[in-house]
């Protein structure tokens, strides 16, 4: 019976070897931790000790051939046995072809013609000596191998000691990717972070960009966490980070004022039009990025870049709504309460809600969550910038109650008041463009929602009632949804539902 | 020449020449403090001394063949460092309680763990393969330096029991004992009192570096506790040289802390024992802590993950291998008729029969099961840990195709 030694690991994580030198050859007796192979690691060179005692049946391997971990790299068999006996198992075909090839010289060609269509154990010959020229070069393609890549900086030098795995050069092919927050803990009875996934803040946060391509990105001057990784996994390589570079520098170049002779830079006491600037300052002027800028710009470029938004809009003759709002203006019970056309809108949300649930829902890839119930985000511009305070079940107010609830929010949120707990766990946003004299826009939606919802000014504006043209009070609705959850005709239901409130407040009453 | 240090950093006076008793060439030296310690022993002892290292270097070659030929994950070796291990081991009663680094192999068979059980952790089937109350032997720590404090908060410990001890066996002789007496006895109490206990702290010269062992030595010397810092000065924390880590020798940081260094020779078995029996004295007696720097040399590498040729030359190893510490004690034996040739082959028998049991426990440990260590890390379920436990089935489901390439090495 006959042995096979499979080439180890004998780094930390090293994936493949070079036979350097064979120190046996076939007929050879071996004792046990006899060396038989001087091996190349791209950490070390390293002598194998042979782990069966008895005579060296075939060497699996060629010198300077690149062979993987795991593959065979010697048989060895008892004396007593003929070769041929011990090549007569299961194997019997592979054996006897390459018990004839020379001793510590496999025929590489041979090995080549064979390819991967021979069994288990000759499908680890590498392809002859090619293989030298190239060491990282994936030597094997099997079936069962399909895209293996050789990551970034395969080329750097190997580290010396046990620090990072040295060659990450091959990862075992993947079907799918593994979500943190794959896992079903209903049964478990364990209180979980409503609309928090397990390390969410991180991965917001976080460029998924290993650090030599973070410090490049730094000292690039580019923000890796706005780029979509190309590599595996949407990983930021060094070539994203380059390539975002060049196109940043070649847009300065073309983008550039033509220069008036007068100085550039720091030459504060100048007046503009001496230096051909729009206003006195520098040419060019790094703006440090923090605080809610800051938060938005992570929030925004992760949402745009992760989730494929689509956006609808209507036209809606709000003149009833009007009406009705004038009325509750002069009512007493609203006194102090701000009640404007976002009042009504966020009725309508809530009532549209009710009839398209999956407007209403987050996405987890593997599954999405229905929420029986709206926290209602509220988008204000504040000195500070923009931020997204949130009505905490909105559905269990009345019309006066929202109104307060809304009025409470937009105070807190002008005079800087709102706290990150009041910005979480939102299901549906609004944002009202309406105050800057617009119409419409196409929002980014904030981080586990699938629906925001924008309103446009309410402009008087020509309309056909019963074949007559006449003023109404007229206002665009529209919104992003997540697409991946959300096709374009829920989205138009949705829309359309909430316009036909805004058009027929009564259908409040139902 | 011993541990150069640059001129300008110390000056050449300064730096203490180690401690050394056995000369590379066998012969033996006489030292008015020390010999006191080696003349003590018998020949059973001394030549246990000898059988103990060369059993380490057996196993050591074991244990790198089998990670070699893909059994072990790693392997730590500790080939030239025998001597420093188990003189000092030797020096200490068995209850005396040692923090291991990961490469304390002399010291581990020495307190009785058997060899399987010191691999259990490097073919990664447990964290540690044997019980540290058993063999007063910590388990081993791969952080580097966390076992000084470890250490310290042990030593910490020792020294309160030691006290109360005092205070218990005062009070039962005392005629009229009052708790206010023992109280504002226990305020005035000096801090360096008797105790019966000893804790060893191993660390090696690139650890000397971490923040940690700083904070355990400040702690250590604030509360005169019974320790001694154990550092193996190999030469090489992995590839960085320890004259990079420290300008001056390391034996010297001791007197910035508050309290005694020593350097001695590690490839001298005899001087590694009667300097840390030396030690051990005053700190049973109440005068610790001390540190002790013990020269040796880190004959193979760092780990079967590194490949010193990368970063030290030839011509060094082979100065070393000169002071080889097992061949200067094993002549000395020879000279002076305290072991024959029976003994060595004997000892080299045995070495045998160790490496072989040692494969075949190795080849025939079991998996550990991953579930298990999940559920071992808190007594309830907890949401973090099953989250992870999910996660990790969830990617190992993940892949292509299991086994369809065979699995590294011979037998898995």
């Amino acid at each position: 019976m006959a042995e096979t030694f499979n080439l180890p690991d004998v780094g930390e994580g090293l994936t493949e070897a070079e036979i350097v030198s064979w120190r046996v050859a076939i007929g050879d007796t071996v004792e046990v931790n006899d060396i038989i192979v001087e091996i190349e690691t791209a950490k070390s060179l390293v002598e194998l000790p042979v782990p069966y005692a008895g005579v060296v049946r075939e060497l699996l391997a060629a010198e300077g051939e690149t062979i993987e971990v795991g593959n065979p790299l010697i048989r060895v068999g008892d004396p007593g046995e003929a070769p041929e006996e011990s090549a007569s198992g299961d194997q019997a075909q592979e054996g006897s072809e390459s018990a004839a090839a020379p001793p510590a010289h496999p025929q590489p060609a041979e090995a080549a013609s064979e390819g991967g269509s021979q069994g288990p154990v000759r499908k680890g010959v590498a392809r002859g000596r090619s293989a030298r020229a190239g060491r990282k070069t994936p030597v094997k393609q099997t079936a069962a191998t399909p895209d293996q890549s050789p990551a970034e900086d395969s080329s750097a030098d190997a580290l010396v000691g046990s620090g990072p795995k040295a060659d990450s050069t091959k990862r075992r092919p993947r079907t799918r990717a593994t979500q943190p927050d794959v896992v079903d803990l209903s049964g478990l009875d364990i209180p979980r972070d409503a609309g928090r996934p397990p390390g969410g803040e991180l991965a917001e946060l976080v460029a998924k960009a290993s650090p030599p391509v973070r410090a490049l990105a730094k000292r690039l001057g580019v923000a890796a966490w706005e780029l979509v990784g190309s590599g595996r996994n949407g990983q930021i390589t060094r070539d994203d980070v380059e390539r975002q570079a060049r196109q940043r520098d070649a847009e300065r170049e073309s983008g550039r004022v033509p220069s008036t002779g007068a100085p550039r830079t720091g030459q504060g006491t100048a007046i503009p039009a001496d230096l051909g600037l729009l206003y006195a300052g520098p040419r060019e002027d790094n703006v440090q990025v923090r605080g809610v800028r800051k938060a938005t710009a992570v929030n925004v470029s992760e949402s745009a870049s992760s989730v494929p938004h689509v956006s609808v809009f209507k036209e809606v003759d709000v003149t009833r709504t009007m009406e009705l709002r004038a009325a509750l203006k002069k009512d007493p019970s609203y006194e102090g309460l701000s009640v404007t056309p976002m009042l009504f809108a966020a009725k309508a949300i809530i009532w549209a809600a009710r009839r398209n649930p999956q407007i209403n829902a987050s996405w987890h890839t593997t599954h999405y969550t229905l929420k029986n119930y709206v926290n209602l985000g509220i988008a204000a511009a504040t000195p500070r910038g923009l931020v997204v305070p949130i009505v905490h079940d909105a559905q269990t107010y009345n019309t006066r109650g929202l109104a307060a609830a809304i009025t409470q929010l937009t105070i807190d949120a002008r005079q800087g008041k709102t706290t990150v707990a009041d910005m979480q766990g939102g299901t549906i946003s609004i944002t009202n463009v309406g105050p800057l004299g617009l119409d419409s826009g196409t929002p980014i939606l904030p981080a586990g929602q699938a629906a925001i919802v924008v309103l446009g000014a309410v402009r008087r504006k020509p309309w056909v009632v019963e074949e007559r043209i006449v003023p109404r009070d007229v206002m665009t609705i529209g919104g992003s949804f997540d697409h991946r959850l959300i096709d374009g005709d829920l989205a138009g239901h949705f829309v359309s539902d909430i316009a036909a409130v805004m058009e027929e407040p009564g259908l409040l009453l139902e | 020449m011993i541990g150069d240090y640059p001129e300008a950093a110390t000056g050449e006076e300064s730096v203490v020449q180690p401690i050394q008793l056995l000369a590379p060439d066998g012969t033996l030296t006489e030292h008015e403090v020390y010999s006191a310690y080696v003349n003590g022993l018998s020949d059973a002892r001394l030549r246990e001394l000898y059988r103990y290292m060369a059993l380490e270097r057996r196993l050591d070659a074991e244990a790198t063949s089998l990670q070699r030929q893909g059994q072990l994950a790693l392997w730590v070796p500790a080939t030239g460092q025998e001597a420093a291990q188990v003189g000092t081991v030797a020096a200490l009663r068995s209850k005396d309680m040692i923090f291991p680094t990961y490469r304390e192999h002399g010291m581990a068979l020495y307190r009785g763990i058997s060899p399987a059980e010191l691999l259990v952790q490097f073919r990664a089937t447990g964290h540690s393969g044997w019980d540290p109350a058993t063999y007063a032997f910590h388990i081993y720590t791969v952080v580097l330096g966390a076992q000084t404090l470890h250490a310290a908060g042990w030593a910490m410990g020792a020294k309160a029991e030691s006290r109360l001890e005092t205070l218990r066996e005062a009070a039962h002789t005392a005629s009229k004992p009052s708790d206010d007496a023992a109280a504002s006895q226990d305020e005035r109490a000096p801090l360096d009192y008797p105790t019966d206990e000893v804790v060893l702290a191993c660390l090696g010269d690139g650890a000397s570096s971490q923040g940690d062992v700083h904070e355990s030595m400040v702690f250590a010397s604030s509360y005169h506790l019974p320790m001694i810092y154990f550092i193996q000065n190999n030469h090489w924390a992995i590839s960085v040289p320890a004259e990079r880590q420290s300008r001056t020798p390391l034996a010297h940081r001791a007197e910035g802390y508050g309290f005694e260094g020593v350097r001695v020779d590690g490839n001298d078995v005899l001087a590694s024992y009667a300097v840390a029996a030396h030690q051990a004295e005053a700190i049973r007696a109440g005068h610790g802590p001390k540190l002790i720097e013990s020269v040796t040399y880190r004959m193979g590498a760092h780990t079967t993950a590194d490949d010193p040729t990368k970063y030290r030359t030839a011509d060094e190893v082979a100065s070393w291998k000169a002071k080889d510490p097992i061949d200067r004690y094993r002549s000395w034996l020879v000279s002076g008729d305290k072991a024959d040739e029976a003994f060595f082959s004997e000892v080299e028998e045995e070495g045998k029969s160790l490496a072989a049991d040692l494969r075949s426990s190795v080849l025939s440990m079991t998996s550990i099961d991953l579930d298990e260590v999940f559920d071992t890390v808190y007594t309830e379920p907890h949401r973090q840990v099953e989250v992870e436990k999910g996660w990790l089935k969830d990617y190992e489901a993940g892949f292509v195709e299991e086994g369809s390439a065979g699995g590294e090495g011979a037998t898995r």
